[in-house]
Parts: C-alpha cells; sequence; structure tokens
C-alpha cells in the first residue's frame, strides 16, 4: 500500500512541476522579451534551459561560451558589440528564429558586402560599380586612417571620396562609417574586426572578395519557448550577473 | 512497516491501475489540448490570436508593433495594439480565403511566390546543417583551383591601323630591345583587375597578355579593325587562396551546392509521386 501511495506521491510530483515549467514556459513567452531581463526569476529558469538548447545548436559555430571565432566571420557574443540590433533580448530572438542570410523569408538579408574585384560586385544591385586595385588600396588607407592608425593621407582622401561616392559604400555603412546595426552593417570606425585581423590585407580582402556570414533559421527547429529561452542565455552572456 | 510487494494484493492492483489510467488521462488531456495543430480555445502562449485554429505569432506581432510604430509592447497604446492584432487577423482571414479560393490556380503572383517560397525553405533546411571544419576543407581541397586571389596588370596595347603590319612588327622589337619607343598609338592602361582588363581587351588579347611576363611584349596581333602590340609592364597573377583565406566562399559555395542538391532531389521526389499526364500533341 505504501508503495502504490509512493508512486502515485511521484505522480502527482511530476505532474505538478510539469504544470509549473508550463505555467512559467507560458509567463517567459507572453512577457516582453526586452523586461525579461529584469525579472530574476524568469531570467534564471531561461537562462539555465537557453543554455543547453545554445550548445546543442550554436555552439558549434559560436563556441560553449560565445566567444565566436574572431577573424573568421564569427560574432563574439558575450561583448557589447552587435552587428545585428542593438542586443536586446527581442533583436536576438529575431536572428535565432529567421537568421542571417538563412533563406527563411523573414530572415535579415538587406546587407551583403559587394565583392568589388568582380565584373558583377553585386548580383542585386547592378549600379554598384566594380573598383579597381588603386581604388580598394585607396579605400583601405581611409579606413585606416577613419580608425586612427597611420595611413598615407593622399590615398586616404581619394578613398574618402570613393566611401561616400561611387564606391557606395555610405550607403550600407553610412557617411561617418559607422554602420547601420538595423541591416547588419558594420561600423568601419572602430578596431572590432569580424573577418581577419584588421590588417591592411585583410581590409582588401573583404572589399575585394565580399562578405556574406551566414546564420541558419531556427524557426522550425527549436520551439517557441526555446527560442527565447537561447535567446535570453545569448544575452546574458553580455550581461552576466 | 513496508508491504511485501511480492504478495498478491487486489486493492493495489485496482490502485495502480487507477493510478495508471489517471496519469494516462492527464497526459491524454495535456496533449489533445496543447498540442499545435489540435482544436483548442485556449490561445498558446506564443501566439497572440488563433484565426481558425491558425496562430498569429507574438513575436511576429511584436514585430509589426515595432515596425509599425517604433514602440515595444509596454508603451504602445491601445488602438496601436488593437490596429496591429487588426491588420495581421485580416491577414490571416485573406490568406484563408485565398486557400479557400485556390487562387494560386489562377493568379501567376501567387503562384511564383509559392514557388520561390518552396525553393526557399528547402534552401533554409540545407542551410541549418552547417558543416564541419571537415567537411569544409574537403570541400576546399577538391574545388581548391576555384580559390585564387584575381589577377592584376598594367598593360600598355599599342595600336595600328591594319595596313601597318610591318610598322607593328617594328614597334614590338623595338618594345622587346627596350629601344625607346617611338610616338606610338598607345592605348595605356591603368592597373586593373584581370576581370576588367578582360573587358577592355577583348578575350583573344586578353587571352594574350595573361600570360606575358612584366615587361614582355606580344607579337603583332590582328584585330578585327587595327594591329595590337601588348607590352606588360606589371603582371600578377592570380594567387590560390589558403583555406583560411578562403574559408567565407568555401562555405557559401557548400551551402549552395548542398541547396542545389537538396532542390534536385526535392524535386525529384515529387515528380516521382506526382500523376503526371501530357496531351499527346505536346509529347
Amino acid at each position: 500500500m505504501r508503495i502504490t501511495l509512493l508512486l502515485a506521491a511521484s505522480a502527482c510530483i511530476m505532474a505538478a512541476v510539469l504544470v509549473h515549467l508550463s505555467q512559467v514556459e507560458g509567463r517567459l513567452l507572453r512577457a516582453d522579451p526586452d523586461a525579461i531581463p529584469t525579472n530574476a526569476a524568469l531570467m534564471a529558469f531561461a537562462r539555465g534551459r537557453g543554455e543547453a538548447l545554445f550548445v546543442a545548436h550554436c555552439a558549434a559555430c559560436h563556441g560553449i561560451q560565445g566567444q565566436g571565432a574572431p577573424g573568421r566571420g564569427i560574432p563574439i557574443l558575450s561583448d557589447s558589440d552587435w552587428l545585428y540590433g542593438t542586443g536586446l533580448v527581442s533583436d536576438i530572438e529575431q536572428v535565432i528564429k529567421y537568421g542571417i542570410r538563412s533563406y527563411h523569408p523573414k530572415t535579415w538579408n538587406l546587407a551583403i558586402m559587394p565583392a568589388y574585384a568582380t565584373a558583377e560586385p553585386s548580383a542585386r544591385d547592378s549600379q554598384i560599380p566594380s573598383l579597381s586595385p588603386g581604388n580598394i588600396r585607396d579605400l583601405v588607407e581611409f579606413l585606416i586612417h577613419e580608425q586612427g592608425r597611420s595611413a598615407d593621407s593622399a590615398a586616404a582622401d581619394r578613398g574618402a571620396d570613393l566611401f561616400a561616392g561611387a564606391g557606395g559604400c555610405y550607403d550600407c555603412h553610412a557617411l561617418d562609417g559607422k554602420g547601420d546595426s538595423a541591416i547588419g552593417a558594420p561600423n568601419l570606425t572602430d578596431r572590432i574586426t569580424l573577418y581577419g585581423d584588421g590588417s591592411r590585407e585583410s581590409l582588401s580582402m573583404s572589399i575585394a572578395y565580399g562578405r556574406h556570414g551566414m546564420c541558419p533559421a531556427w524557426v522550425t527547429r527549436i520551439s517557441p519557448a526555446g527560442i527565447r529561452e537561447v535567446a535570453v542565455f545569448v544575452y546574458s552572456l553580455s550581461h552576466p550577473g | 512497516m513496508m508491504s511485501n510487494v511480492r504478495q498478491v494484493s487486489s486493492r493495489r492492483s485496482f490502485v495502480l491501475m487507477g493510478s495508471g489510467a489517471l496519469a494516462g488521462l492527464l497526459m491524454a488531456g495535456y496533449s489533445l489540448f496543447t498540442a499545435r495543430g489540435t482544436s483548442t480555445l485556449v490561445v498558446p502562449p506564443e501566439d497572440v490570436a488563433l484565426v481558425n485554429q491558425q496562430p498569429i505569432s507574438r513575436s511576429d506581432y511584436l514585430q509589426q508593433l515595432q515596425t509599425l510604430y517604433g514602440v515595444d509592447l509596454r508603451h504602445a497604446t491601445v488602438t496601436q495594439r488593437r490596429k496591429v492584432l487588426d491588420d495581421m487577423i485580416r491577414e490571416e482571414l485573406f490568406v484563408q480565403r485565398g486557400k479557400e479560393l485556390d487562387v494560386a490556380s489562377t493568379d501567376p503572383d501567387v503562384r511564383a511566390a509559392m514557388v520561390n517560397s518552396v525553393e526557399m525553405e528547402i534552401a533554409a533546411d540545407a542551410v541549418t546543417s552547417q558543416p564541419s571544419e571537415t567537411q569544409l576543407r574537403a570541400y576546399f581541397a577538391l574545388h581548391h583551383a576555384r580559390y585564387a586571389s584575381e589577377g592584376i596588370m598594367t598593360l600598355r596595347d599599342y595600336v595600328f591601323p591594319p595596313s601597318e603590319s610591318s610598322a607593328a612588327a617594328a614597334a614590338a622589337e623595338a618594345l622587346r630591345s627596350g629601344a625607346p619607343t617611338p610616338a606610338l598609338l598607345a592605348r595605356s592602361q591603368a592597373e586593373e583587375f584581370y576581370f576588367a582588363a578582360k573587358i577592355h581587351l577583348g578575350e583573344p588579347l586578353f587571352e594574350a597578355a595573361r600570360n606575358l611576363p612584366d615587361g614582355g611584349v606580344s607579337a603583332p596581333i590582328a584585330g578585327a579593325d587595327a594591329i595590337h602590340v601588348l607590352y606588360m609592364l606589371k603582371n600578377k597573377k592570380p594567387v590560390p587562396f589558403d583555406f583560411a583565406a578562403a574559408r567565407d566562399q568555401v562555405l557559401t559555395d557548400y551551402l549552395h551546392d548542398a541547396i542545389s542538391h537538396l532542390r534536385t532531389g526535392d524535386e525529384s521526389f515529387l515528380r516521382k509521386r506526382a500523376n503526371v499526364l501530357i496531351a499527346d500533341d505536346v509529347r
């Protein structure tokens, strides 16, 4: 009889736990995603579960601690530099859901770095011209100058004209070169580089051959609650404590 | 005192059976009212509405609020919330009606959008499986010829009228010997990438130019309307990339191939399971 009672009690406890988890999950999903960080209980709940999902789905590229692979185009998720959005939970959630250039109809796919050393730098915009090797060198000098490093000033001046003119760079990176996180165009005036080491050679490679990183869309593979949990976990990487 | 589990107890059997049945019912009930696609009166927490059981995603709703009014849920007014929700419900209703009317059979835009959508979905599936570094390296090894820098050349193209073949030959000789060239009609070209040189020179001249070393001079080349002598000032031939330099492009190409493979497979599957009848006169 006691075994029976024990079993029944275990079943009840299990059911209670499941109901509780389901309720917290519901609260997590109904909450304003950007308000979650102010709710310690929801943060703790989501962070723990999100970490497991992150390890299973994201860590292969981003690393278990979100350390990314600087220089290889895989962003660090534990710093405060955000290429897409501003690092809010809702921004992160959108990226996880629909990805970057993932082919999902709602994916983030507005900005693609053209390959200027090719006959057709952009498959989407035929107005973007090819550049000569000299043009590319000038642009590199301009970027180096904008980052406060020592550059050939005459070349940098020519590069500035190209940047704000014929090259069309300003269209995504803005006239001040500070980029636009609404479309994932990086700030070129800081020294944070997603590809290469920031050297002239690696900057030249980016301009000559283009860049177009990719992140899969998880909307059909991870549940809505799971996606939010991963988003909260990723948020917590750059907001420890 | 623990009861002996080996001892037969009809009461225990009933309790266990009852517990099992109860647990089963609870699980069935839970699944019935929470599983996706089941008819329910409760809006799942990830959604803001159900329209004929079709969910309207909460996240899409929040995104729409942000896009239309630049506000989050906390700061949206009741009117803004209602407007966005009404619009989304309206859209869903019209989509459902569109399905009922089978608009895809008549509207070319809908058909094109559906084809595109299915292709995108296949592609999205392909990119979700990111390749390992080993797979990428193997792909790179197999296609390494694709991955090289664009060559750069600085070339002078001396052009002679078709009737002046001897002058062209003399100029070529003078250039080879390093003698000062007379005032020749030269299309002096700036440093440019191979692809640009190919466009400017045309295929035959470019093919002759690409293999010239620095300071090299071509034999006179008869073109359609002139004779050309090419003088290569500097020729920086394409340099193969190592894996690290090419990785970004390798990943893109790998995924494109995977997408293409998957699309072909899906199309083949669709054709296989379809019943396609073709009229005799167009077979």
